[in-house]
């Protein structure tokens, strides 16, 4: 852990400098953040501010683009495609988070009570989808899922069930996509909370020993209130990663059966480079964008009310 | 009480071997499926009875029917994704050091107001600039490049912040006794500053090198040119092959994209939780 010095500030000391030395220190810093900036005003500034003109305008790429007003955000609040995918995002979110980071806690915790050496084993095997590709991730299941030859229906009729279709059945295809997203996400949410609980001090630990803490009481008054900043952390990462989730149900289902798994993201994907509706598309990603600071913002507030009693 | 203690601590070792074991299962099949002839894939059995090598065959020297030779240009999208991520990664922690080592030890105008710039793009979806870009980088006649898939990703903001973040730990007498030396700023960076910021920039390195060759959605709409695809395009659009049984191969270039970044994580595991630990949740 980094520590922290207190140094009193020091008076600039430039004696034996000429003008033209000083002048060069004083203009030193910027060449070392001007490769950032430059970057931002080309590769996102500049794209932000024709992002927020083409929400307002019709644009299929080719022709003039076309200003319209409100016309894109009126036609948003009457397109049912919209709100099925802003519904089926939100079932995502809001399961794979309190789902995601319940079981992360548990398995970050439990981990904590076993041997070293073994922890750490057990830690890079729960990492390992974190660091596999979504697409690598998403075929496997894919295969897992198939109704020829996939894992599940083979296990289904050893215990004598009837097959599923776990991918082409509207009723089953979202449900099999959460189960593979609470998987791939299981193990990065819990490594983060780790380092959150190997930053509580030790002698907090043993002070509620003392005042004679068992195993639940210890995590209920000691453990979750010092982990809330990384548990804050890791719902708002979640929160902003699965609002704008988008290549493990494209590799999975490619959004169906009957866009029972189509996400904001991949509808906006679809009107913007499949249908050439770039102003729509635009103003779908100014909706999606706005949603993921509201509910960043909502998290903040619910943690921090929370922490107060 | 300590026996008791043992004991819970031996049944929760073993709870979570075994879901350890459970959860591993998707590797299991993923590599089990690798090795099984085309004829086997559909035995509904998890490994196979004669393993064979056949479909990482494919994946490099293409499928025989009979005369006809299909090729899959693997090679190729391995390349590909390497020289992109090299590229990148040299590039992003070049940058990410120069802009850390200036927001940590430079005071200068504007550095606040900058610093929360930056920090403000941090929370700027992909899917607010997926568009214009996309649009600007055709105009640019930058579709299906190189430097359309690396540029957009050394703006990183997260990467200079961790970096600042520990270069601020840096003692400022160090720096100072090597600017009475007469060693300019950019010096003290190079020699001072960058040597001893290498577990951070470490770090990093494994983050972006996970993000790169792991992306997606941004090759995705920058390249139509399956000579220029990624290891992760290419695997995606393997389905698309007609004629194929390509579950197999899909399975074994599924393996090979795996293995590198596994290599990677068994290697820097002790750092990389290191890093986490230090920077990540500070803001």
């Amino acid at each position: 852990m980094a520590f922290q010095h207190t140094r009193p500030k020091k008076p600039e000391i430039q004696k034996s400098t000429t003008p033209w030395l000083r002048l060069k220190e004083k203009l030193a810093p910027y060449p070392f953040i001007a490769p950032f900036f430059l970057g931002f005003a080309v590769f996102q500034l500049l794209p932000i501010a024709f992002s927020l003109y083409l929400s307002f305008s019709q644009w299929n790429g080719m022709s003039a683009i076309q200003f319209s007003g409100l016309q894109n955000f009126i036609d948003m609040f009457q397109d049912a495609k919209f709100w099925n995918a802003l519904r089926v995002t939100f079932i995502i979110t809001v399961f794979c988070t309190i789902v995601g980071t319940v079981g992360a806690t548990t398995l970050a915790v439990l981990l904590e009570k076993v041997e070293d050496r073994l922890a750490s084993i057990l830690r890079v095997f729960f990492f390992l989808p974190s660091v596999t590709s979504v697409v690598v991730i998403g075929y496997i299941w894919k295969q897992l899922y198939s109704s020829d030859y996939g894992f599940f229906n083979s296990l289904l009729l050893r215990l004598g069930l009837p097959p599923q279709n776990w991918l082409t059945d509207p009723k089953l295809a979202l449900p099999a996509l959460l189960l593979m997203l609470i998987w791939a996400g299981l193990g990065w949410d819990a490594l983060i909370i780790t380092a959150g609980l190997r930053s509580i001090p030790d002698e907090l630990y043993d002070a509620g020993k003392v005042d004679g803490t068992n195993g639940w009481t210890e995590f209920r008054y000691l453990t979750l209130p010092l982990l809330q900043p990384t548990l804050l952390f890791v719902l708002v990462t979640g929160v902003i990663f699965l609002w704008g989730i988008f290549a493990q149900p494209s590799v999975l289902t490619g959004g169906g059966p009957l866009r029972q798994t189509q996400t904001i993201a991949m509808y906006l994907y679809d009107v913007g480079f499949r249908y050439h509706k770039f102003g729509y598309a635009s103003s779908i990603a100014i909706i999606l964008s706005l949603i993921m600071f509201l509910s960043s913002y909502l998290n903040f507030r619910f943690v921090k009310s929370e922490s107060e009693y | 009480m300590n026996r008791r203690r043992k004991i819970l601590g031996y049944s929760i070792a073993g709870f979570l071997l075994l879901f350890a074991i459970l959860y591993l299962f998707p590797y299991v099949w993923m590599t089990a499926m690798s090795f099984k002839a085309d004829g086997e894939i559909f035995s509904g059995k998890v490994f196979p009875e004669n393993p064979t090598l056949v479909q990482y065959e494919r994946l490099f020297f293409g499928y025989q029917y009979g005369d006809i030779t299909l090729s899959v240009p693997y090679g190729t999208y391995f390349k590909n994704t390497i020289i992109v991520t090299v590229i990148s990664l040299v590039m992003v922690l070049f940058f990410d050091a120069m802009a850390a080592y200036g927001f940590a030890k430079f005071n200068f105008p504007g550095k606040k107001v900058l610093f929360w710039l930056m920090i403000g793009t941090m929370m700027l979806p992909i899917y607010a600039t997926l568009i214009p870009s996309f649009w600007l980088f055709s105009v640019l006649k930058w579709i299906n490049t190189y430097h359309s898939l690396i540029l957009p990703g050394v703006v990183d903001a997260y990467g200079i912040f961790l970096l600042k973040q520990y270069m601020e730990t840096i003692p400022n007498e160090l720096l100072d006794a090597a600017k009475v030396d007469g060693a300019g700023a950019f010096r003290r960076f190079w020699q001072i500053v960058v040597p001893l910021s290498r577990p951070a920039i470490g770090t990093l390195a494994v983050f972006r090198f996970l993000f790169v060759w792991n992306d997606y959605l941004w090759p995705l709409v920058i390249i139509r040119d399956d000579t220029m695809y990624t290891l992760t395009l290419g695997i995606a659009n393997m389905q698309l092959r007609q004629g194929m049984v390509v579950w197999g191969s899909q399975m074994a270039a599924s393996v090979l994209a795996t293995l590198p970044v596994l290599i990677l994580v068994l290697v820097m595991q002790k750092q990389f939780l290191r890093g986490l630990t230090a920077g990540a949740f500070k803001a």
